[in-house]
């Protein structure tokens, strides 16, 4: 199985394996919640930033996913997070605090706090992925209030991205079994591999749209899933909202060092 | 049953880009009928199925499901009474699961979700796709999601079955399964196909297709024991 079938399963499985059991929106509610918690931190004040990551660590574990997993996908988001926060130690150079004789100026802070930001905020939404599957978080983002064909649209494009993925599989499979072994290609052959993969893509999506309206689609897609919301769900979000709060309120780090000190 | 027939009247239909897939057809199938519609590739078999579900619209003439006719604002009416198997099942295998594709339809129809259920079931299980309600169509041979799409359609519990070229791709094991699936299907049934062996075992009737117009339209038997026909129109 090549890398691509792999990826194209490994999504897919992340729907599959849902099943039709009830689900809640609380997991997207507290995403939420933690995102708010963990953007609000001002950004030159990393360290404010640290003790969050215990929400992602702890939620993986109680999920039974692991942390070590979530922490693995999260790491391809740092190419872009370096990119965005790269700049900040090149024009910031303020000094804010000393570490011995090393002067540390405000632009290291804030790149330091871009990164972690952005790793745990990735984290949290590969959480909710994992745990929830995109079709159930389009349809909770649906179920707590946000407009019905915004939701469809970014299923739709949830969806072609598969058309996209099996018309590429079906096509590195064609230039697999006439390219005896031949590995790289010339740049303008992967433009016109790009533009034929479009084309076919753009075909079938035609032809899926189609049967779509067949079979009744008339703009909102239907998803089936029951939802439920009971005294679990409340528990579970009055729990993580005073923990994220916690997190994000209390000064552990002043704490443990007065507990140190005295 | 139903009482639903379907009547094309003088239907013309032309492609954007000019070409000219249909120029004149006049038939009509009643109630219960089981008809085969044979031609050559681009004889405009799909697009007169594509026009019976309402997925196109005639250029000219009319065609009529029941008493309705299809237009743009009877589409909805009509394709809860029609269902289609495309020709392409991949097609119609879009979600990740089996089972969310064959309740795709009648969740559109917003039935409760327990009848959604035993409905998915019960196609599955006539298509021989029991258990498979996890699988992604990924997962599935060429003969099964030919299955899985026609449960994508029984699970509509449509009056009138479209079919284009279902037997296409199929081992002959499956292809036989299929048969004996659409004998018992008691509705109307239109099919578009290339497979006469089929055509002949199915339909009582056959409506032979040759650049947009009908160039034969009677007994499937006559068509066996006349091999002129078939031949006049490329098929033999």
């Amino acid at each position: 199985m090549t890398k691509l079938e792999k990826a194209y399963l490994a999504v897919n499985n992340i729907d599959r394996i849902r099943r039709r059991t009830d689900s809640s929106p609380v997991i997207l509610l507290v995403t939420i919640i933690y995102l708010i918690a963990v953007l609000s931190v001002p950004v030159d004040r990393p360290q404010g930033i640290v003790w969050l990551a215990a929400y992602p660590v702890i939620a993986s574990e109680m999920q039974g996913i692991g942390y070590g997993k979530v922490f693995v996908k999260s790491i391809w988001i740092l190419p872009l997070l370096v990119i965005i926060g790269v700049f900040n130690p090149i024009f910031d150079k303020v000094t804010v605090l000393h570490i011995g004789s090393l002067a540390v100026n405000r632009g290291w802070l804030t790149f330091i706090s871009i990164i972690f930001r952005g790793l745990l905020s990735f984290q949290a939404v590969i959480l909710m992925i994992l745990t929830t599957g995109f079709i159930d978080i389009f349809n909770m983002m649906r179920k707590v209030g946000f407009p019905s064909v915004l939701c469809t649209q970014m299923l739709l494009s949830y969806r072609y991205l598969f058309v996209i993925l099996e018309e590429a599989i079906v096509m590195k499979r064609a230039r697999e079994a006439r390219g005896y072994g031949r590995k790289a290609y010339p740049f303008s052959m992967w433009g016109r591999f790009i533009g034929q993969l479009l084309m076919k893509s753009t075909r079938r999506a035609t032809g899926i749209h189609r049967a779509m309206m067949a079979r009744g689609f008339s703009g909102t897609l239907p998803l089936g899933a029951k939802y439920s919301w009971n005294k679990r769900s409340w528990i579970w979000l009055i729990s993580w909202t005073a923990v994220i709060a916690l997190l994000r309120f209390m000064d552990f780090s002043k704490i443990i060092t007065e507990i140190i000190v005295r | 049953m139903s009482h639903h027939f379907v009547k094309y009247t003088n239907v013309h239909y032309r492609y954007e880009d000019g070409t000219e897939a249909l120029k004149g057809v006049d038939f009509k199938v009643t109630h219960g009928e089981r008809v085969a519609l044979l031609g050559l590739n681009g004889s405009g078999k799909s697009t007169l199925l594509l026009l019976t579900d309402a997925l196109l619209f005639p250029s000219e003439g009319e065609v009529n499901v029941g008493d309705v006719p299809v237009t743009k604002k009877t589409a909805e009416t009509i394709r809860r009474s029609v269902g289609f198997v495309f020709q392409d099942p991949d097609d119609m295998l879009f979600m990740p699961s089996i089972y969310d594709d064959v309740a795709f339809g009648p969740r559109n129809m917003n039935l409760p979700e327990q009848e959604v259920e035993r409905r998915v079931n019960k196609s599955l299980q006539e298509v021989g796709l029991k258990g498979m309600e996890e699988k992604s169509a990924y997962q599935l041979s060429g003969g099964q999601r030919r299955s899985a799409a026609i449960a994508c359609v029984l699970s509509m519990e449509p009056d009138i079955l479209l079919l284009d070229e279902p037997s296409a791709n199929l081992d002959a094991r499956a292809r036989r399964s299929l048969i004996e699936l659409l004998k018992g299907f008691k509705h109307t049934i239109i099919l578009a196909t290339h497979d006469l062996e089929m055509a002949e075992e199915l339909c009582e009737r056959t409506v032979i297709l040759s650049e947009g117009v009908v160039a034969f339209d009677g007994n499937t038997s006559q068509i066996f024991s006349d091999p002129e026909i078939l031949k006049n129109v490329g098929l033999l």
